[in-house]
């Protein structure tokens, strides 16, 4: 779901469980979709540290 | 108590005495969960089809698929199966991982996911496509057709033969052989464990023959040859097969079909897609939330109390996902579809261990033979709304759904 939600940054391995693809802070811009992707995960699992 | 005439009858509280294949239950079932959600009794007990607990709150949903210890997958059909299936031949095969507990249901999760992850179902993008297209041409021309029997129907289980390297031209009777096991057959023993030997028998000759003709990227040749990694049987290859068949068709099949019926009553939201495409991946959650087709049940491992429920050893729970999804506890207006929804933190697939394994493969066969019909038959009405036929109980969707165009 957040790798549709932000694809910019999730992304999934070969198991199709969900991966972290930027490292350190999020661009501004991608701030809006990652929220989204937190607002939509079905599992609760994205923590987004500010 | 597995047939329609002994648990027949009316239904005077539904929190003490709900039917799940009460026809009106099975057309529409949201009022009655409503009822039971806002009552005293948000956890209804039954004691028909053999008894079981009905939650109908998101966070009750959510809590009982957390706790896998005491709320097992060691049968997840909505009603007790006959005797009879508990004998006879493959009596021990199962739908892992679907079915299976921890440790084992590590392992068998583990072996399918791959299959399923995003990048790997994203090959059968374009021939869903061609696919949904070469349907369209078949009745594209006399300006009517059944949305349910002539399209959605016809989609996921013939991406689930190629998935699994059977000949899709046998795709009608795959169908009948899942509608046995999943439709008719929960209120009629002997047509279910009917079609499930002959799903099982078909498998197991597919199985002889790839032990004899293995096959280069093929999911049934490679399931068998995982035994260095895992331990696995046969059995295990069997049920991974009779899993993907019966929960890979007639699950997806609904959504497609529900989320079609609702297109064709509301030319607002069709007008919103065609203007709006970046409004496709949440208005596919938003369809997946709303006519959520899934409940599944849960198999009580030892007296407990939840909620203040006196849960036994043995009882069923009925995890319905669709009442859990209309829960305005959890979504503002549940009851509205509202195609870019901002929060939705949907169940349609499950949570916890158990969620899912082919969301990714649903999502788009969803998304695609929405969009292609759409993009051929962007102006559609349902013909008569009340000779629409609905399925139900385990898997809640439209089956004749007659449109005009």
């Amino acid at each position: 779901m957040c790798s549709i939600a932000a694809p910019e940054v999730f992304g999934s391995d070969e198991l199709g469980h969900a991966t972290v693809l930027i490292v350190g802070d999020l661009p501004v811009e991608l701030h809006a979709k990652t929220r989204r992707a937190q607002a939509n995960c079905p599992e609760d699992a994205i923590i987004i540290e500010e | 108590m597995t047939t329609l005439e002994e648990n027949a009858g009316p239904v005077n509280d539904p929190t003490t005495d709900f039917n799940i294949f009460d026809p009106e239950f099975v057309r529409d079932p949201y009022p009655t969960m409503e009822e039971i959600r806002e009552s005293q009794c948000p956890i209804a007990h039954s004691g028909r089809w053999g008894g079981s607990w009905f939650p109908t709150r998101y966070d009750d949903v959510v809590a009982i698929a957390q706790e896998h210890d005491i709320f097992t997958s060691r049968d997840i059909i909505v009603v007790p199966r006959s005797a009879a299936a508990a004998e006879g031949p493959y009596a021990g095969v199962a739908a892992p991982p679907i079915t299976s507990d921890p440790p084992d249901h590590h392992w068998h999760r583990r072996l399918i996911l791959p299959v399923f992850a995003p990048q790997a179902v994203a090959k059968y993008e374009q021939s869903t496509r061609d696919l949904c297209n070469q349907l369209i041409d078949k009745f594209i021309a006399k300006g009517e057709a059944d949305a349910g029997t002539d399209y959605a129907q016809q989609i996921p289980v013939r991406v689930i033969a190629t998935m699994l390297g059977v000949p899709t031209e046998m795709a009608d009777e795959f169908t009948g052989w899942v509608r046995g096991v999943l439709e008719v057959g929960l209120t009629d023993p002997k047509v279910r464990l009917e079609s499930r030997l002959k799903i099982l028998k078909f498998f197991q000759a597919q199985l002889d023959d790839r032990k004899k003709n293995p096959r280069e990227n093929d999911l049934i040749t490679d399931l068998l040859n995982s035994g260095d990694k895992y331990p696995v049987t046969d059995q295990y290859v069997l049920g991974v097969c009779n899993l993907m068949l019966v929960a890979g068709i007639d699950t997806t099949w609904s959504a497609i079909g529900s989320s079609l019926w609702h297109l064709a009553q509301h030319p607002e939201h069709r007008e919103q897609l065609r203007a709006n495409p970046d409004l496709w991946p949440t208005a596919i959650e938003e369809l997946l939330r709303a006519y959520s087709p899934v409940t599944m049940a849960r198999i009580v491992d030892r007296d407990t109390e939840f909620q203040g429920c006196p849960m036994k050893a043995g009882d069923r729970i009925l995890m319905s996902f669709p009442a859990a999804n209309r829960d305005p506890r959890q979504f503002e207006q549940p009851d509205e579809v509202i195609l870019d929804r901002e929060h939705n933190r949907h169940v349609a697939f499950g949570s916890g261990i158990h969620r899912c394994a082919g969301s990714n493969l649903a999502r788009l066969e969803l998304r695609v033979s929405l969009q292609v019909w759409l993009e051929r038959i962007p102006e559609f009405s349902l013909i008569d709304p009340a000779a629409v036929t609905w399925a139900g109980g385990q898997v809640h969707g439209p089956r004749v759904c007659r449109v005009r165009f």
